[in-house]
């Protein structure tokens, strides 16, 4: 909503008559108890988490012991070295995952808006990884990668391409590339629904124009598919950003950071410092650290949202 | 205009029933609060809330399956209900955590881990109250890991070391008759065992905190070689010769250590493969004999056997599973909790406790009775270790403290660090942790 047309439903408001007014006190008084519940389960731990880092957060006895100490906890994020690992691998999970996620969600989506790719059992199997719980799933690629039992080494070794196996959680990068694989399986689906969406909203007299003045398939993807998809590609990497840089389950129960911290991501380092540490204050700086990013993530998915207006005559 | 009958039922008369139906629950649930407020008076069964791991790691009657009866007396004999909340056993450090940090009444009784020096201001100190008959009947020794500042906060209640378990097939196929002794047989034993897919050794070395952790199992060797964690002002003095021989040690045995063993995160995984008959030794828990002997269970029923961890320099060395019970400070009821705490530690659940699950007794009489020796061939070993240090080092910081060391030794295990540098780096790392601490 702009400044102008916001400062109008004021004065519109304003200049109502009383059953108007009666009409908003009404709409105020049946939406207050979502109001309260979300400032309570949202607005209140975000703003306790902010004010807990900016204190030294002790457990004593009775409960916990807390001392202002400023921007100490922010300070002492740019001279952690774990931090700054997390950082980097977060970074690259993120940035990995999302392109990873969209191609392939593009993808599948333009095989289920093809005729052959229409009937509804292609998107119940499609929804099977969506649909399972984080944790389930995070336990189901823990036996797909075991060394010893799991699936995927008896594929490898029966395909000949190794005599033993691979340690596929053994090695810090390998092992952050597992968890991403698994993380890109279980966020496939709901991206693809998202696209397929998209493509569906698409006109199609603009392909059957395209057609007639002789547009290849490609030429139609580049020049009429993509164009219609671009609010809808913009809205997926934004929530797929936001997902991505959020991951906890699938590191807790594969590699609980490990091996030598190379599978920690912020949202972990934030839980470990401030469960397993018990460095509650410093602790919460680094989840506030991961809320401003996912913040202005979420910023840019509303602006992505908003209405395009429409050109002036 | 004549009004026809309303034979349905209008939006109105459906909100108004809603309405009415809501307040009615929730009048009802507040009156049912009320009264559960309004505890008091002779007679009202008290409720105790305990905070156990889920089995097969240790756990008391009701969440194990053993002396049910007994317990059920227990709490018709002293009017009790006692209610449990049984976590895996990675997720207590956790919940007792933030149960301390909200000041609220959540449990009166918890186990332990290794936890008690961090969690030891949210604790009571009520070992001394103890029995006479019964403190006689623990082992001196077992307090330490319980202690701290000078208060005993809580009791042990399974005598749980690590020892060497081993695949008694495995070395006759290779003409050994008895165990590694030394660290040299420990090595040369698992080079000659590795072959045919199968490895020498195997253990977790995938997580790095706590006891059970990879930090702990280096601890075992530092001890073995000599040395040991802190001086006598609290600060690191592990970068000697001892902490490094101990590290090189752990990393010569790596070319023939199962490699899952790095992305293993817990014992379980490393059992798993042991009782597979994939690997032919590795040093475990007590509580292992018990599965490693069931067919549903294990490939090498009736081909294990357990001795003492092999020497090094110093001799053999252990660390101890410190699994005890504490009560809480907030807890309404300490004087009950703590006879809970006696009954777990009375003789005839210690034997069931041995006897149905595995986990040894801390009782002295209850270790020599024949019935329990003959059930838990394994405990022989178990004393004998424990006839040698079995430091676990525990401090208020042992969570940050291992979990840094352990990342350390992670490298080091992996080749990219010599033993050398892991131990100077994480001199100065837990340097800086105990000074955070100690200002």
């Amino acid at each position: 909503m702009s400044r102008t047309s916001f400062f109008s439903s004021i004065n519109e408001i304003r200049n109502a008559g009383q059953y108007q007014r009666s009409r908003l006190k009404m709409g105020i008084l049946f939406t207050l108890p979502a109001v309260i519940i979300l400032l309570a389960v949202l607005a209140y731990p975000i703003i306790s988490s902010f004010i807990l880092s900016f204190q030294d957060v002790r457990l004593a006895a009775g409960g916990i012991v807390t001392e202002f100490v400023g921007l100490d906890n922010y300070m002492r994020i740019f001279q952690d070295a774990a931090f700054r690992n997390a950082f980097n691998n977060s970074i690259y999970f993120t940035f990995v995952e999302v392109i990873a996620v969209t191609i392939l969600s593009l993808g599948l989506a333009l095989l289920l808006n093809h005729p052959i790719g229409r009937p509804a059992i292609y998107r119940v199997i499609l929804l099977i990884p969506w649909a399972l719980a984080p944790v389930a799933n995070a336990v189901l690629w823990k036996w797909i990668y075991n060394a010893n039992y799991g699936v995927l080494n008896a594929i490898v070794v029966g395909l000949g391409l190794s005599e033993t196996g691979v340690v596929w959680l053994g090695s810090p990068f390998l092992a952050l590339n597992m968890i991403l694989i698994a993380d890109v399986w279980k966020a496939i689906p709901f991206i693809t629904l998202l696209l397929l969406a998209g493509l569906q909203n698409i006109p199609r007299h603009l392909y059957k124009a395209a057609l007639m003045d002789g547009a290849t398939t490609w030429q139609q993807f580049v020049h009429v598919t993509l164009p219609g998809l671009r609010t809808t590609l913009i809205i997926s990497i934004v929530l797929q950003s936001i997902w991505a840089l959020k991951v906890f389950d699938l590191v807790f129960v594969l590699t609980k950071g490990g091996p030598a911290d190379g599978t920690v991501l912020l949202n972990f380092l934030s839980w470990r410092v401030t469960f397993n540490y018990l460095n509650i204050g410093y602790g919460a700086a680094i989840a506030d650290v991961l809320f401003v990013l996912m913040l202005l993530l979420a910023l840019a998915y509303i602006r992505a949202l908003r209405p395009r207006t429409s050109a002036r005559k | 205009m004549n009004r026809k009958t309303r034979k349905y039922l209008s939006r109105r008369d459906f909100l108004k029933l809603g309405a009415a139906g809501a307040g009615t629950l929730a009048a009802s649930n507040l009156i049912m609060w009320l009264s559960g407020c309004t505890q008091g008076g002779a007679g009202e069964q008290v409720t105790l809330n305990v905070l156990t791991p889920a089995a097969p790691d240790p756990a008391p009657p009701g969440v194990a399956e053993f002396s049910m009866d007994a317990f059920a007396q227990w709490q018709e004999d002293n009017n009790a209900k006692v209610v449990y909340e049984s976590p895996p056993w990675p997720q207590l450090h956790d919940k007792m955590a933030t149960n301390f940090a909200s000041g609220q009444h959540v449990h009166d009784c918890m186990y332990n881990c290794g936890w008690v020096p961090e969690f030891s201001e949210q604790l009571v100190p009520f070992v001394d109250d103890l029995p006479q008959e019964l403190m006689d009947d623990l082992p001196a020794s077992s307090f330490s890991t319980v202690t701290w500042n000078g208060e005993r906060l809580g009791v042990i209640f399974t005598l749980s070391l690590l020892t060497l378990f081993y695949n008694t097939e495995h070395l006759a196929e290779a003409g050994i008759t008895a165990p590694p002794k030394t660290w040299d047989e420990l090595k040369g034993f698992a080079e000659e065992m590795t072959k045919d897919g199968r490895y020498g050794w195997v253990l977790n070395y995938g997580a790095p905190e706590g006891i059970g952790g990879v930090t702990s199992y280096w601890m075992v060797f530092l001890q073995q070689a000599g040395g040991t964690m802190w001086d006598d002002a609290g600060m690191p003095a592990f970068n000697t010769s001892a902490g490094v021989d101990a590290l090189q040690f752990m990393i010569d045995l790596m070319p023939f250590t199962d490699p899952g063993s790095i992305s293993y995160v817990g014992i379980n995984d490393a059992t798993n493969v042991f009782t597979a008959g994939q690997a032919s030794m590795m040093m475990n828990w007590p509580f292992m004999w018990v599965p490693a002997q069931d067919p549903e269970t294990s490939k090498i029923v009736g081909k294990v056997d357990t001795a003492v961890l092999p020497a090094g320099s110093a001799g053999t060395a252990s660390i101890d599973g410190t699994d005890a019970y504490t009560i809480a400070k907030t807890s309404p009821e300490p004087e009950l909790t703590k006879k809970l705490i006696e009954f777990y530690l009375d003789k005839e659940v210690q034997k069931r406790q041995v006897i149905d699950t595995g986990w040894l007794p801390i009782r002295l009489s209850v270790l020599n009775d024949p019935e329990v020796q003959a059930a838990a061939t394994n405990a022989k070993a178990v004393l004998e270790q424990a006839n040698a240090p079995y430091d676990s080092f525990v401090t208020p910081d042992y969570n940050e403290v291992t979990d840094t060391m352990g990342r350390e030794i992670q490298k080091a295990l992996q080749g990219t660090v010599s033993a050398a540098d892991t131990m100077a780096t994480c001199e100065q790392l837990v340097t800086d942790i105990v000074k955070q601490r100690t200002g």
